[in-house]
């Protein structure tokens, strides 16, 4: 075995080879930036590219690029308050306050080392574990499966801030949105409205972007300025570093989760990370600064996002059942060149199985330390007037959004979506938990109809599901006991933030939530079988969680807002419909004219830039635009107009 | 100087131009240029990149590119999501008769249609099949359902299937266990059939199909170690649209030989008769290349010649041999009658089917 690991790394010798791995060490790089875009359209871009190449040189490309996605998605995450690609979510969560707070600088370095230290625990769990991996995959029947979702879905419990009631509801609408498409295995078509888009349900690219990237956008338009005050970088480098040696036992464990979510076919970079995040908080004898600013919160889940991928590696390579989008896609790539992944791909390609190790270990490596490079010039951008920033990000965030799935319905689920994600912000609804509920439903719904129909009730009583059923119920157990701080945290005040609308805008939503938990109550009834029961688990509580809350807020005395925030909410709300508008124009007038149109109106009419830089801005952004649609073989549907 | 240099380039160019014109204008007087010289040929594939369709076409694709008078290039577009429909309709709706739009369906493209899903709105009559890759599928047990060979089917309890959904390819295995009156529960909503496949060696189901280029790969050395026992494949249609045994895997029985060993007669009745109206779209004829009806005839004959050609083509033979899944790649024009008779469905059957799954898998149809 040790030999072909030796050969295999042997080829990073060749100037060839070492180019291959840098192109896609770039690649990777730039398209992790670029918010909403991650390890899909990573691959989808380099793939027509290896149609010409030898099946080493296309696996240095690919799996290089892949390393480095979800480590140079953090920048986006934790500067702007957008996840770069959906894993990099939970990285925002306390990522983001620090950089607004001025600490950019420590909570990149914390989290490139992280992501650098877990990518590499992660490739060396990988190359230990190839002779036992089958096994020990095969250890994990549909019901301790379901219980791994189900212990992942309680983390949401811990992401709640100081506000449970509006934490559960946010859950469940997550829960929710999770159940729209097809129930598991086509049985019933749920709230498609007849819509083919939405039987798939909705891409979790659009639905991170919107609840995090719109909302975040719209709240720092209105804000104005920049997004933290200009101090220098200096030494918060050395700080992150100096964090992430202080725990280091986060970064073990959190590397351990990723590799696990990697692992086990369903849960994916998205859940790994937040089930990273979940444990961080769950572990800390004090949860008062999470979701402001606590680095454990930037380094648990980064530690987490590398380590799935290369975890990922082994559902892919010894059963040929790729556990996330990407790997599919790589999986793809390897038919290409005739090689069917499968038992035997230990013993007969033991030499292509180590080029993707050494490529993912040596593209790791090389990511972080560029990124890290890249990083002061990149932080310095949470300097400038935000306004300017805001019609580069909004662009890409349209591009990433559609090219999901090519279709306009990701950019109306993203834009209402922020919409409600901002409300939420306002409102002091933490927005995690809606995430975490969302990205899970898929997985865990299937474990359970796979394990009722398979074992009825009686997989309850298997041993693996006992043992998991008992780490659950110390789960719930930690996430509801009482700690001394915790008291400090008014009621009002939760992760999120303080609460900025009034009381009559509190009342209206939880109202709507009400009423839109009810109605999809009502449609659940024609559900056939198991269909119903993941739309009823969610609404049912959601009512009841609503109802508490009303009379809360009903009975609460809240001061009216002042003057000063509500010229902040119509601001807001103001430059949402400048979104709206930039969707018009594309309906209308396709995208470029439309990105051209709304750039240049933007920077020379909101951001007040001289016309001149304005135009260059706009014509660099187009240009960007329509090299990155080139290269994925995007189609943006003509405009009505023109065409 | 590179100011220099760029008008010179462009004084070239524009000569370029001049004489391409002219060309392009005495073109008709020669007509002798192949119809397809410097086009580009789109191919809309109604599934997201990488899939089993997406690497299907891009992996003959360069053979075409080379096989076609004219060598035309080809470019690729994903529409996945929706069941493969909107796809389906994008190409129907864009497709002009100059034959340079080509489709990619797959099995899922036809099971909507034959089930009398609405949302379905394409025709496969208005098109022409250009290029047809058959595939097979192969049925195989664990030992530790008792079952050792395939005549013990007919006593064995308790059978596990693990599939996908009710409504896509695990039709063709759900409906052999009706015909053969079996005791074989399905257990349904795995994403893949890699993930079954993982469930049968861990033992939670004992009764699984692959198709043969994934049989080969990932149940052939699980035979070899005696964790799985082969039992049939789902066969394939000869010229007269029979089934017959599947090249591929000759030494298998299929399953209307089990039938006729199980029960001693020959199949008949409503399962056998769903059996055959259904195992060609999910199999015998389940990927294919269109175009639109009314496309040239020159462009049809341009494709049917390559296929031809490539047939062989021993360097297209061993390199896309993984990916043909040991199957040819058939002449649209030999199997057109074969295709179009496969999509139909009585009403009768189509009702028969669409009560037994509702009823047996809890389906429920929009």
């Amino acid at each position: 075995m040790w030999d072909a690991a030796l050969i295999a790394l042997e080829r990073f010798a060749s100037l060839s080879h070492l180019g291959m791995l840098t192109a896609g060490v770039l690649a990777g790089t730039v398209i992790g930036i670029l918010p909403g875009l991650g390890g899909i359209a990573c691959v989808a871009i380099l793939l027509p590219f290896i149609y010409t190449m030898d099946v080493h040189s296309a696996m240095i490309l690919l799996v290089g690029s892949l390393a480095v996605v979800h480590t140079s998605d953090t920048i986006t995450s934790v500067l702007i308050g957008t996840p770069g690609s959906a894993a990099a979510a939970a990285t925002i969560l306390d990522g983001h306050p620090l950089a607004k707070q001025g600490q950019a600088a420590r909570a990149l370095s914390a989290a490139f080392l992280s992501s650098l230290i877990g990518g590499l625990i992660g490739t060396v769990f990988l190359t230990l574990s190839l002779p036992i991996a089958r096994p020990l995959v095969l250890l994990f029947s549909s019901p301790e499966l379901l219980m791994l979702c189900v212990l992942g879905l309680s983390f949401a419990g811990f992401l709640t801030g100081g506000a449970p009631l509006k934490g559960g509801m946010a859950a469940c609408l997550g829960l929710l949105l999770g159940s729209v498409g097809s129930a598991p295995a086509d049985a019933v078509n749920r709230y498609t409205f007849g819509q083919l888009y939405l039987l798939d349900g909705i891409p979790l690219v659009g639905v991170a972007l919107g609840i995090f990237g719109i909302a975040e956008i719209i709240d720092l338009l209105a804000k104005g300025g920049q997004i933290a005050e200009r101090i220098g970088l200096g030494s918060g480098w050395l700080q992150g570093v100096k964090d992430v040696v202080e725990h280091w036992g986060i970064v073990v464990r959190g590397s351990l989760i990723g590799v696990w979510a990697g692992i086990l076919p369903g849960i994916g970079a998205t859940a790994g990370s937040w089930m990273a995040y979940g444990h961080v908080v769950a572990m800390a004898s004090d949860r008062e600064r999470f979701g402001k600013g606590d680095i454990r919160g930037v380094i648990g889940p980064e530690s987490a996002n590398n380590s799935v991928e290369a975890g990922d590696f082994i559902p892919t390579l010894l059963f040929s059942v790729p556990g996330g989008a990407p790997s599919a896609i790589l999986l793809g790539a390897l038919y290409f060149y005739g090689i069917q992944p499968g038992p035997r791909m230990v013993q007969e390609n033991l030499d292509l199985v180590f080029t993707i190790i050494w490529s993912f270990a040596i593209a790791n490596t090389m990511g972080a330390a560029l990124c890290l490079f890249l990083s002061p010039a990149l932080a310095r951008l949470t300097w400038v007037p935000f306004a300017q920033l805001a019609p580069a990000i909004v662009v890409t965030i349209f591009f990433g959004a559609f090219q999901s799935s090519e279709h306009f319905g990701d950019i109306y689920a993203m834009l209402g979506l922020g919409l409600m994600g901002w409300l939420m912000k306002q409102l002091g609804w933490p927005r995690a938990p809606f995430l975490v509920g969302f990205v899970l439903t898929k997985p865990t719904e299937q474990y359970l109809w796979l394990s009722i129909s398979r074992y009825d009730f009686e997989w309850l009583l298997r041993p693996g599901v006992i043992v998991l059923g008992l780490l659950l119920l110390a789960s719930i157990y930690w996430s509801v006991r009482e700690k001394p701080g915790d008291k400090k945290i008014p009621a009002e005040e939760s992760a999120e933030g303080a609460v900025v609308l009034g009381k009559a805008s509190s009342i209206l939503f939880t109202l709507s939530v009400l009423i839109l938990s009810a109605a999809a109550l009502y449609e659940a009834r024609s559900f056939p079988y198991l269909g119903a029961i993941f739309p009823i688990a969610a609404t049912i509580p959601a009512i009841f969680m609503g109802a508490a809350q009303l009379v809360f807020e009903l009975r609460a005395s809240r001061p009216a807002p002042g003057a000063e925030t509500r010229r902040k909410i119509r601001t807001a709300l103001g430059h949402f419909v400048s979104l709206l508008a930039f969707l018009l124009l594309i309906l209308f007038f396709g995208f470029s004219i439309a990105t051209a149109t709304f750039t240049f109106v933007f920077l020379y009419g909101v951001a007040k830039m001289r016309w001149f830089s304005a135009l260059i801005y706009t014509g660099c952004l187009l240009a960007t635009m329509e090299l990155m649609g080139r290269l994925l073989g995007l189609h943006w549907p003509q405009g009505i107009v023109f065409g | 100087m590179r100011i220099v240099r760029f008008m010179a380039g462009w004084q070239i160019r524009s000569y370029l131009t001049v004489i391409g014109l002219s060309f392009a204008l005495a073109a008709p007087v020669l007509a002798a240029a192949p119809y397809y010289e410097g086009k580009t040929i789109e191919a809309i594939i109604p599934f997201p990149v990488a899939g089993g369709s997406d690497v299907w076409i891009r992996t003959i694709a360069p053979y075409l590119e080379k096989n076609i008078p004219g060598n035309p290039k080809f470019t690729f577009r994903n529409i996945g999501g929706g069941r493969g429909i909107p796809g389906m309709m994008e190409f129907g709706l864009k497709a002009k008769p100059d034959g340079l739009l080509v489709l990619v369906s797959s099995a899922t493209n036809y099971f909507p249609v034959l089930l009398g899903d609405k949302a379905a709105k394409y025709d496969f009559r208005q098109w022409k099949p250009l290029l047809v890759n058959p595939v097979g599928g192969v049925m195989y047990a664990s030992p530790a359902s008792g079952v050792k060979r395939v005549e013990d089917l007919a006593k064995a309890k308790e059978l596990i299937y693990g599939g996908i959904s009710a409504i896509g390819l695990d039709m063709i295995p759900l409906i052999t266990f009706e015909l053969l009156d079996l005791d074989a529960k399905g257990v349904l909503g795995f994403r893949g059939r890699g993930e079954a496949r993982i469930a049968f060696e861990r033992g939670e189901i004992n009764l699984d199909y692959q198709t043969t280029p994934a049989y080969n790969a990932t149940v052939v050395p699980l035979v070899k170690e005696g964790k799985a026992i082969p039992l049939m494949s789902f066969g394939q249609l000869d010229d007269h649209g029979s089934i017959v045994r599947d090249p591929a895997i000759p030494e298998l029985p299929t399953v209307p030989e089990v039938y006729e060993k199980l029960k001693g007669k020959k199949p008949s009745g409503k399962f056998w008769e769903t059996y055959k109206v259904f195992m060609p779209s999910a199999f015998a004829v389940q990927k294919i290349l269109w175009i639109k009806g009314d496309a040239p005839a020159e462009a049809l004959r341009v494709f049917y010649a390559a296929s031809d050609r490539l047939e062989k083509d021993k360097e297209f033979l061993t390199k896309t041999d993984k990916i043909l899944g040991g199957y040819p790649l058939l002449r649209g024009d030999r199997l057109e009658k074969t295709i179009q008779q496969a999509f139909q469905i009585d009403a009768e059957t189509q009702r028969f089917v669409k009560e037994w799954v509702g009823k047996k898998y809890r389906v429920k149809f929009d």
